[in-house]
């Protein structure tokens, strides 16, 4: 055998090991995360959820609970901005890789079950591994669908007007339960014109507020399978929207885009903003000034059409261990130091027994839970029907041709035009 | 196992067996010399299989799937359905499509002459000899090979905004335009500022155009009484045009496909990834809206492909045009 032969060889060798190191390697990173037994029966399962870094700061605390209680169950996290989830989400539930639980929302509902990525938890309910017991305010049923059980809530949160108190003193505005949008509109010049600052920072492109609207008024933004309203309801809408620019009552389009993300109350270009009520944590360490809650303005001076949201978590219906993904979801929705260390992070807690065990002593967090306990005091609160398939990109649509309505780039004909003409491509899709 | 390796075969093959490549009485290859030969390709194609894999798996097959998913309606959950050329005539009708384009077009045409322009204004400044010439050389270059980053996007989104630099300063000349980035007319100018800033790349390619010029081609010019700009305009650019050609179609195909930041200077994380009203979505913006965020692949893909068939186009006309303005030296075509 002579040396040169030898060597060749060894270069193909080499060759060959190198290609197939390079392949392998390929082939586990084209996999992305494992989510599997090892010998030891030790279960690993991946939890996805969309938030901040305080979030993420508090869940990985509930996580490492959770792991010392069930040392058989390894939890892997990964975590976006809400938008960025979404993509990601896609893409890996497409390629038939979508974490085994993930934080989901109404919206979603319907549109992944359409695409039978959701797993319905019922059979783990029966099992006896999830329970359903102990939801307050009819949430237990919130994330059932067609007789499914897709989404299990944590937390419960409302539509609410947050405001700079501060600068609503200086105007000498006091908003009260059962105000009209008459008297809210007047407010807004009166801020406007004491303060020289924006009353609100733009409702008329925030669609869970315009819902509100039309459920006041006997309509509402989705029905079951399409839109709840029409061409001419949205045109009243927006031409309010408007005039409420010209007069000052809403803050400048073009100053609210550029200091996304950060809210525009809590940049101080508005003196309020229509959103969830938890955002007051938010706007509390974005902002400097003081934040409250001011209550959601009627057509007829009592229904405010309001109804509880909630953040979900649900499972995917290809994980291996659906036993442990509804063992941990259990543990987030049921275990009292999960709530103490959550807070209202996600809303108000879901189960009693975590809503009792999480008294908050700040303002901004007592003032939430007031809040909330005045809607279901007031009986104001409606069922809310999951939105259908495609929800989510109407709603995007709905904020982004308001911001080009605010912005001068198209009127209001055409902009209600725009959006019945993408809904109608999103709900059919 | 041997041990006594001296050296590599495809080494000997070359210095003990065969001649030169073509030398008049060129030997007839022994068998021996063939086996050899195989072997070595057999080695090289061993060593180039992770690239060709690589080419395989990540780029020519996702292109096949994609001109395919271009026919289809595919959200990315239901299997692909045929729907011919719907894609096609759906993009034509959507007055966000034609958008798009026109948005992508404009930042193609005013950018890329400018980006060229500031890239051979700073070469022509640069070749000549003066003190601290390395440091301008680099201190020009860096801004390209930071520029394409996500931080840099981000940076200049701050300085733009609403309050920040760029505002400020106009303010103090009495102009009150409120930041560029949240204006749908303005957004587009900063990315365009943003891309002539990173004129690094073709300067250095300019700067090794420049130092081709044959010096006694000046000297000449001189002595007939050229001025420095018939200088410029008879000897240098008609001298430096195969590298100017060379930077237009480089730097035009570029344009087309300016994505990063677009997405990031026009909003990214909050709301409409295409800037306020549209103001700045550039077609691979509203490409990467349609499929990652409506899932709506087949059409992305789609887009995509009409995309390369546009670029392509565009580089067969510069190609075409170039006969008649780029001018090379006898026998270096």
């Amino acid at each position: 055998m002579g040396t040169t032969r030898n060597v060749e060889r060894r270069t193909i060798l080499k060759a060959a090991g190198a290609t197939a190191a390079t392949l392998g390697l390929a082939a586990t990173t084209g996999c992305g995360g494992d989510s599997g037994s090892s010998s030891d029966g030790t279960v690993t399962i991946r939890y996805a959820w969309w938030g901040a870094d305080d979030r993420a700061k508090r869940i990985n605390q509930t996580i490492a609970l959770f792991e010392k209680k069930y040392p058989k169950i390894k939890v892997k996290t990964d975590f976006q901005p809400y938008t960025d989830f979404w993509k990601k989400f896609n893409t890996q539930a497409s390629g038939g890789n979508p974490p085994d639980v993930f934080q989901n929302a109404i919206g979603f509902l319907r549109k992944y079950d359409s695409k039978n990525v959701l797993l319905d938890l019922s059979a783990q309910v029966k099992a006896g591994n999830l329970s359903m017991d102990g939801f307050r305010a009819g949430l237990d049923k919130f994330g059932e669908v067609d007789g499914k059980l897709l989404g299990v809530p944590v937390g419960s949160n409302s539509m609410a007007l947050v405001i700079d108190q501060p600068v609503y003193t200086r105007s000498g505005v006091t908003p009260k339960q059962g105000w009209t949008w008459n008297d809210f509109h007047a407010a807004m010049l009166k801020i406007h014109q004491k303060t020289g600052r924006a009353g609100d920072s733009g409702m008329y492109g925030v669609m869970y507020l315009y819902d509100l609207y039309l459920r006041q008024n006997g309509k509402a933004f989705f029905t079951t399978d399409g839109l709840g309203f029409t061409e001419a309801d949205l045109k009243d809408w927006w031409t309010k929207a408007e005039q409420g620019l010209e007069q000052g009552e809403f803050a400048d389009a073009k100053k609210v885009a550029q200091v996304k993300p950060k809210s525009a109350v809590a940049a101080e270009l508005a003196a309020g903003e229509f959103t969830w009520d938890n955002f007051t944590i938010r706007y509390t360490s974005e902002g400097k000034s003081q934040y409250r809650l001011a209550p959601i303005p009627t057509t007829d001076g009592k229904k405010t059409g309001q109804y509880l949201g909630s953040l979900m978590l649900s499972a995917s219906k290809r994980t291996k261990h659906p036993k442990e993904v509804a063992q941990f979801i259990n543990f987030m929705v049921h275990d009292p130091e999960v709530a103490k260390i959550m807070g209202y992070d996600r809303g108000i807690p879901a189960t009693q027994a975590q809503y009792d065990a999480f008294k908050p002593t700040d303002e901004v967090n007592k003032s939430i839970a007031a809040y909330e306990e005045s809607l279901v005091a007031s009986g104001v609160l409606e069922p809310i029907t999951p939105h259908p398939s495609g929800a989510d990109i109407c709603e995007s649509a709905f904020l982004r041709i308001a911001e080009e309505l605010a912005l001068g780039t198209r009127s209001v004909d055409d902009a209600v035009k725009q959006f019945f003409t993408e809904s109608k491509t999103a709900l059919t899709a | 196992m041997g041990t006594t390796v001296t050296h590599a075969p495809a080494l000997e093959g070359l210095t003990e067996d065969s001649g030169p490549p073509s030398g008049p009485a060129r030997l007839v290859k022994p068998p021996e010399l063939k086996r050899r030969l195989r072997r070595e390709n057999l080695a090289g194609y061993l060593f180039m299989s992770p690239w060709i894999a690589g080419f395989l798996l990540l780029t020519a097959g996702p292109m096949v799937a994609s001109l395919y998913f271009a026919f289809t309606d595919y959200n990315l959950f239901d299997p692909p359905k045929w729907i011919g050329l719907d894609n096609f005539s759906e993009m034509f009708g959507d007055p966000r499509w034609r958008h798009s384009v026109k948005v992508t077009l404009w930042y193609v045409v005013v950018g890329t002459p400018l980006k060229l322009l500031a890239a051979l204004g700073v070469a022509l400044l640069l070749a000549q000899k003066r003190r601290g010439q390395a440091f301008y050389r680099a201190a020009f270059y860096a801004p390209s090979l930071i520029g394409a980053s996500v931080s840099i996007a981000i940076v200049w989104k701050a300085i733009f905004s609403d309050d920040a630099v760029v505002d400020q300063t106009q303010q103090f000349f009495g102009i009150d335009a409120g930041g560029w980035t949240g204006d749908p007319e303005l957004i587009i100018y900063s990315l365009v500022a943003l891309t002539v800033w990173q004129f690094g790349a073709p300067m250095v390619i300019f700067l090794a155009g420049l130092k081709q010029v044959p010096r006694e081609l000046y000297e000449a010019a001189e002595m007939d009484g050229a001025g420095t700009w018939r200088r410029f305009w008879n000897i240098t650019l008609p001298m430096i045009s195969p590298v100017l050609f060379f930077n237009v179609l480089l730097e035009t195909i570029h344009s087309f496909q300016i994505f990063s930041s677009a997405y990031i200077v026009g909003g990214g994380a909050g709301g409409n990834a295409c800037g306020p009203a549209d103001g700045s979505m550039v077609y691979t913006c509203y490409l990467y809206v349609q499929g990652f965020e409506n899932s709506r692949m087949g059409l992305a893909s789609a887009m995509a492909w009409l995309l390369l068939i546009a670029v392509a186009l565009v580089t067969a006309v510069l190609f075409w045009s170039q006969k008649k303005w780029v001018h090379y030296e006898e026998g270096a075509r």
